[in-house]
């Protein structure tokens, strides 16, 4: 709880203003938009579902937009997973803690979980992930009741916590070759992809292929390394 | 009009909206976190398996952010692209400056993008 009371909780709690306004600017009931937060809890994929309703798009369009943009938790549950099961959690209480998963618990939980003692874990994930959903709850609603009063200026500076927190999150945690070449290959390839793929399909693509790269050079550094008998990387 | 049955104003009276929101938010997003549940079964958390899913999920998330400087949605398009990488560059000049502090970037990032949006907005 100490650790989403510091940065963390802030970004999130900026994101979800943002949230919050855009739903009042689709006349979205409040209840219902706070249900996206509680029931969705991802930033990216609740501002296609309200950004969509503005458009007037269909609900079934709505549906397979948001489980494109939402592919990547697969990957971010399969991750951390593995990390929140040392005390043999109840199959109910895995749905309840893969739930809790988006990209602030990810990157935050990916960094901290393996330097601690396995039977801790789960218990400092829940507590952590639990503040964050309470601060976003609040912040929905006071975007929600802020919004018209919140210049465009100040709107466009909301918008843009969650890329630079991401940002330097993703850098923070870097910490050998493979995060590295990850992360350079997401951002290098990302505008190349947008340019020939259609919405969603670009970021399984520069996932996949980004991802596999540097999975790859971290294996030849390796091979390498022990062959000149030099230090792994 | 059948194909109407599909828009939100149909949904968007006393209960509906709620329902919509499970049907058509919820459980296209929950999906795949239910299924990691399956696919993680008998992987090791030292597995290299483990090791290409992080470096996926790594490469899909700078992806992500890289789509929002690039393309953002909203309030963001107030402010030109160069002004944006601009102040990704700030941002990361102050988390450096300042012994690596998360805090120190993101501020430093988004006031420059608030200063960009005031003085520098794009011609409508």
């Amino acid at each position: 709880m100490r650790t989403a009371l510091h940065g963390p909780m802030y970004f999130l709690g900026l994101t979800f203003v943002g949230i919050g306004g855009l739903a009042q600017q689709a006349d979205m009931p409040l209840g219902v938009v706070l249900l996206t937060t509680v029931l969705i809890w991802a930033g990216p994929a609740q501002v296609i579902f309200i950004g969509s309703i503005i458009n007037g798009l269909s609900l079934p369009a709505i549906a397979l937009s948001i489980s494109l943009s939402s592919v990547r938790l697969l990957p971010m549950c399969v991750s951390l997973l593995p990390w929140l099961r040392g005390q043999k959690p109840s199959m109910l209480l895995t749905v309840f803690s893969t739930h809790q998963i988006a990209v602030t618990a990810w990157v935050e939980s990916i960094r901290r979980l393996p330097d601690m003692p396995a039977s801790e874990r789960l218990a400092w994930f829940m507590g952590f992930t639990q503040t964050l959903f309470v601060g976003a709850l609040a912040a929905t609603g006071v975007g929600y009741l802020l919004a018209g009063a919140l210049p465009k200026e100040l709107a466009a500076g909301l918008l843009f916590v969650t890329p630079v927190y991401f940002t330097l999150a993703l850098f923070r945690n870097a910490r050998d070759a493979i995060d590295w070449s990850a992360l350079a290959l997401g951002f290098v390839l990302a505008p190349v992809s947008r340019s020939f793929l259609s919405p969603g399909f670009d970021l399984l693509f520069v996932g996949l292929i980004g991802g596999t790269t540097a999975w790859v050079i971290k294996r030849t550094l390796r091979r390498r390394a022990s062959k000149s008998g030099g230090v792994v990387p | 009009m059948s194909a109407d049955i599909w828009k939100w104003h149909w949904w968007s009276g006393g209960l509906w909206p709620y329902l919509a929101v499970i049907i058509f938010g919820f459980l296209p997003s929950e999906i795949w976190r239910l299924m990691s549940i399956f696919l993680v079964r008998g992987i090791d958390e030292k597995s290299e398996v483990l090791e290409w899913v992080r470096a996926v999920s790594t490469a899909l998330l700078a992806a992500v952010v890289a789509n929002i400087v690039v393309a953002p949605a909203g309030a963001l398009q107030l402010v030109p692209l160069w002004a944006r990488v601009g102040a990704m560059v700030l941002g990361f000049a102050a988390y450096f400056v300042l012994r690596k502090s998360v805090l120190a970037g993101v501020f430093t990032g988004v006031g420059a993008v608030i200063a960009a949006a005031i003085w520098l907005p794009v011609a409508r």
